[in-house]
Order: C-alpha cells, then structure tokens, then sequence
C-alpha cells in the first residue's frame, strides 16, 4: 500500500502539481503510517521561525528585483567595457563579469539573460566573434555567480544545513569566501576558452579612453558602494547576512525609486508582488520540507541509504564521481530551489560520512546546478534564451555545449581539489 | 453569470492580499534597519523586534504562497506535461488541481486544531502578542489555497465539458 502511494505521489509530482504540495503529501503519508499525527506538520512548518537567517531571503530578493526593474545592466555593461574591454578577450570578460555580478545579486531567475544577456549579444556579435559563440556565452553567463554573495541558493544552501545540527557547524559567510575562487575558476576558463575559440576571429578590442572611464563611473557614482556595504559588511563580519540584506534592500529602494527614480513608486506594489510570490514559493517549499526532513530523520532514511551505498561505494573520490552524476541530472531536471530542498537533507549526512567537508559540499552542490541550467533537453536558462534570442531550442543546445565542456572542468577542479574552495577558510 | 456578481468581491480580496504582502515586507524592512540604527547609534534597539521579524517572515512566506497560487505561479517539476497532447494536459491540471486543493485542505484542518490548542495553552510569542495570532496565518493561508486549487480545477472541468459540447 505505502508503495502504491508513494508510486502515485512521484506520478502527481511529474505531473505538474506544485512541489510544496507533493512534499506535504509525501511527509503526510509517512507520519500517517509511523502512526504520528499530522498536526506534527504545522508545528514543523512554525520552525521556519526559528530561523533568523531567513529574514535575509525576502530582502535580498526585493533588491534583486528592484535592481532588475532599474536600468543598472546598462550601466554595469558600460563600466565593465570602459575597465576590462581592452583586455584581450575583452568584450567575453566584460560579459562573463557582468553577469556573474548581475546574478549574485538577482538570483539566478533568468533575468540576468534578459536583462544582461540582451545587451551584450547584439554587442557580441558586432564585436566580431561569432554567432552560435555569443549566444552559447550569453546563455551560460545567466547562472555564472550563483557561488559569490549574496547568491540566494548559497544562503538556502546554508540555512538548511545549518538546521540539521550538524557536527561540524559553519557560517554562512564561511560559505561566501568558498565560493570566491571556484567562481573565479569558472570565469578564467572561460575566459581562456573564449580567447582560444575565436582566435582566427578579427576582434576588435576596445581602447581605455580616460573621459569614457569617468563618465561610466560617474553614472554608476550610487550603485559602486553597494558591493562594498553588502561584500565589506559581510565578509568582515560587520554586518550579520540578515542585517546586511536589510541594509542593502533599503539603499536600493532609496537610490532607484527616490534618488535615480528609475523604479517609479507606483510600480513598488507591483515589483514587491512579484519578488514575493517568488520567496512565497521558496519558503512554503522550505517549511514543507522542514516537516518532510523529520521525517526522514525520524524514519532513519539517510543511514539507510549510507548503508546502502557503502555496499557500492567506500572511497571518497567514487562517492564524489556518483554525486557529481546525480547533481547533474537533479540540476536539469528541477529547478534550483527544489533541488536544493530535496537532496541537501539526502545527501549532506552521506557525504559527511564519506570525510567531505559541508562547506565545500555547499560549492560542489551550486557549481552542478549552475551547469544544471543549461543542461539539455529542459534547463531552464535554454528556454528562456530561446525565448528572448528567438533562436530555436536545438541552435541552443549546440551553442551551449562547448561552454558547458569547459565549466564541467571547472567542476572536476571545483569537487576533487577541495582546496579551491577552503583555501581562505580555517577547515 | 455568477462570476459577475463575484467579480467586485475577488477584487476587493485581491487587493487586501497585495495590500497585506506590501505592508508586511515594507515594515520588515523598516524595523530591521531600525533595528541596525538603534544598535549602532544608541547601542539599543526593541526586545520583541528580533521575534516579530521572524514572525513577519512567515507571514511573508503564506502570503506569497497564496498570491503565487492566485496566479498559478507554484514552482514545480512538470517534466510531463510538456509531452502530451492539450486534452491530457487539461486532464492533469484537473487532477494535480483536486489533489492539491485535498492536501491543503488537510494541513488547514490540522493547523486550525494546532492553534486551537495554544489558544487555550495561552502561550505569548513576544511582548504581549499570544503565539495562537502568529500563527493564525498558516491554516488561514492553506484554507485559502484550498479553496483556489478548488475554484480552478472546477474551473477547468466546466471548461472541459463546455468544449465537448461545442
């Protein structure tokens, strides 16, 4: 019988119905026959009060999603080009940079493609490099920066964990200095093959001309402090992440909508509606999930599957190849915050049995689902260039491919060398 | 025909349901930056502030949740779906819709019985605020959704059946 429930619950869940409800229903069933009562549900979704890192989420996201209704990809297009367009490679740089930037800071949504992406292909292409080249780089740059602060998976990533008391604690910050260098791995190899790929290609490559330099820096003269009061607050423990969503939430609702007036206010309900269907959407998955996870606790579901696996798998390294596989296909297959919800509680426990540190599991879990994104047939960033590129979804595949090739050697650093990211860190 | 003398009313809830969202996140962020002058500057601040942040967060969170069902905007896997034909697809919505609105049916009969239950404990969150309010939200909320996965899978039926006639 229990089988036949769960069969049907999988059938609802590829069927389209909302993820929080298929956990619920799934955490429902399991209580029901360890024959605890359901009212055990509403009690573990109240413990999402018990987080004060959440606070974070829903600020973070309402600046994101004001930024995005302002015209900064416009201005941070313009200032990357004036300072790294004379490089060589120049214009890919500028764009891998922006977009990195542009995604910490709104979440990996797919507004980085529209918002970004949109300005940087046309200017791509005239630029000189290729076609299929542009719009395989502007398709991959729309999740490049999911590792840098404030990322918000980084943050879920973070909070989960940090709720399954864990033997070896850490801080959410502790997390945001790992994700400097793979992020940074990540831009140089593409950087690298950017060059090489187009190196029978006439670019032309932009000069430093100083006028240019000031006014872009002039017209970004309120943005240019924000990634100093975020990254500065953070990094150098001045801020809590909590406080410094609050801080920045408030100094960009201040610049775009009183200041620079690029929000205007009557939009403010509209851009706050829809930032908060998004961390709605997020946290009753998360607070499902908090119910769901006790369960699984209660049940003893991941020392049976550690179990399990030691039968198949002793060695660290084999363990990492396995997770790297299914990290990949759960990447493509669901989006970033389910994911992210479903398999943390599965596998942290797994993997801290096998001797992997949680912090660098948190980079190697982002790092797959960044390449999860445009993962053929159905990740999420392929539809949306599609969509905005008006470019078939078959074209996408073959533009993206050799940039996902790239990125998955950044992967293959990123898991097997921990070191790229406790590098900094005292682990 | 119904639908038209609803419509004023959907409206009005709407809107009070946006109103509400707006609020919420707005005295959210104000308290948290007050919060952060008042450490900093007068190395004070409010006792209760820290427990009503993370309250307000919750109630974010439902209330999102329930704008994001009003506008069917639920993240979910939906590898089917894209395969199939429309007839089959209206079927799944029909289906996944019941079968939504039946769980969250469940959680709201079960939460009204949890906060039943710190109403007569009288329990009290923070300041003087009784902890049966803060939560008053979730089986509010989950009724709510209920009843919307309801209205559109019923909504989709009447569709169905008007299209196989014409």
């Amino acid at each position: 019988m229990a089988v036949l429930v769960s069969l049907l619950i999988f059938f609802l869940a590829i069927a389209g119905a909302p993820l929080f409800v298929v956990i619920l229903a799934a955490a429902m069933t399991g209580f029901f026959y360890a024959d605890i009562p359901l009212m055990v549900i509403t009690i573990e979704m109240y413990r999402l009060v018990d987080t004060p890192l959440l606070l974070a989420l829903p600020l973070f996201t309402f600046a994101g999603y004001l930024l995005a209704e302002s015209q900064l990809s416009t201005r941070l297009v313009n200032l990357t080009q004036v300072f790294l367009g004379w490089l060589p490679g120049g214009l890919s740089i500028v764009a891998f940079v922006t977009c990195a930037f542009f995604t910490a800071f709104t979440g990996a949504s797919g507004v980085t493609i529209v918002a970004v992406g949109a300005l940087l292909f046309p200017a791509l292409v005239q630029a000189g490099y290729k076609e299929k080249f542009s719009l395989g780089l502007v398709t991959t740059s729309g999740s490049l920066g999911l590792l840098l602060a404030p990322s918000l998976p980084l943050i879920l990533y973070g909070v989960i964990v940090q709720q399954m008391d864990l033997p070896n604690p850490f801080t959410i910050q502790e997390l945001f200095i790992a994700g400097l260098l793979p992020a940074l791995l990540m831009i140089v190899l593409l950087t690298a093959y950017s060059i090489w790929s187009n190196r029978s290609q006439p670019i032309e490559v932009g000069k430093y001309n100083k006028t240019q330099a000031k006014q872009a820096l002039w017209a970004m003269r309120w943005e240019i402090p924000l990634p100093f009061i975020v990254l500065g607050g953070i990094y150098s423990g001045f801020f809590a992440v909590s406080e410094a969503a609050a801080v920045t939430a408030f100094y960009v609702l201040l610049i775009e909508v009183f200041i620079l007036k690029e929000v205007p206010y009557k939009q403010l309900p509209r851009v706050v509606r829809e930032s908060m269907i998004m961390v709605g959407g997020i946290l009753m998955i998360l607070g499902v999930s908090l119910a769901f996870t006790n369960y699984l606790i209660d049940a003893e579901i991941p020392q049976f599957l550690f179990a399990w696996i030691q039968q198949y798998v002793t060695s660290k390294i084999t363990f990492l190849i396995l997770l790297n596989i299914v990290l990949l296909v759960m990447g493509a297959l669901l989006d970033i915050f389910s994911a992210l919800v479903i398999m943390i509680p599965l596998i942290v426990p797994m993997a801290m049995q096998f001797g992997v540190d949680p912090v660098h599991l948190g980079i190697i879990f982002l790092a797959n689902m960044q390449i999860g994104y445009f993962t053929p047939p159905i990740g999420m960033n392929l539809f949306i260039a599609s969509y905005r590129f008006k470019r078939s979804i078959t074209e996408l595949y073959e533009a993206t491919i050799p940039f996902m090739l790239v990125l998955l050697v950044a992967l293959v650093i990123i898991t097997y060398v921990p070191e790229v990211s406790l590098f900094f860190l005292d682990r | 025909m119904t639908k038209d003398i609803l419509r004023p009313w959907v409206n009005g809830i709407q809107w009070l349901e946006n109103a509400a969202l707006v609020f919420a996140l707005i005295s959210m962020l104000g308290l948290a930056v007050l919060q952060i002058v008042l450490r900093n500057v007068f190395d004070g601040g409010f006792l209760w502030a820290e427990s009503f942040l993370r309250i307000l967060v919750l109630w974010v969170a439902i209330l999102g949740g329930m704008v994001a069902t009003r506008e069917n905007n639920h993240i979910n896997i939906d590898a089917l779906s894209r395969f199939l034909p429309e007839r089959f697809q209206r079927l799944l919505q029909i289906v996944t819709g019941l079968f939504s609105a039946a769980i969250c049916g469940t959680v709201a009969w079960y939460s009204f019985e949890y906060v039943n239950l710190e109403y007569q404990d009288e329990t009290i969150a923070f300041a003087s605020v009784p902890t049966w309010m803060c939560q008053a939200i979730l089986p509010f909320g989950f009724a709510v959704i209920c009843i919307r996965f309801s209205v559109r899978a019923m909504q989709t039926i009447f569709d169905q059946s008007k299209l196989g006639n014409s």
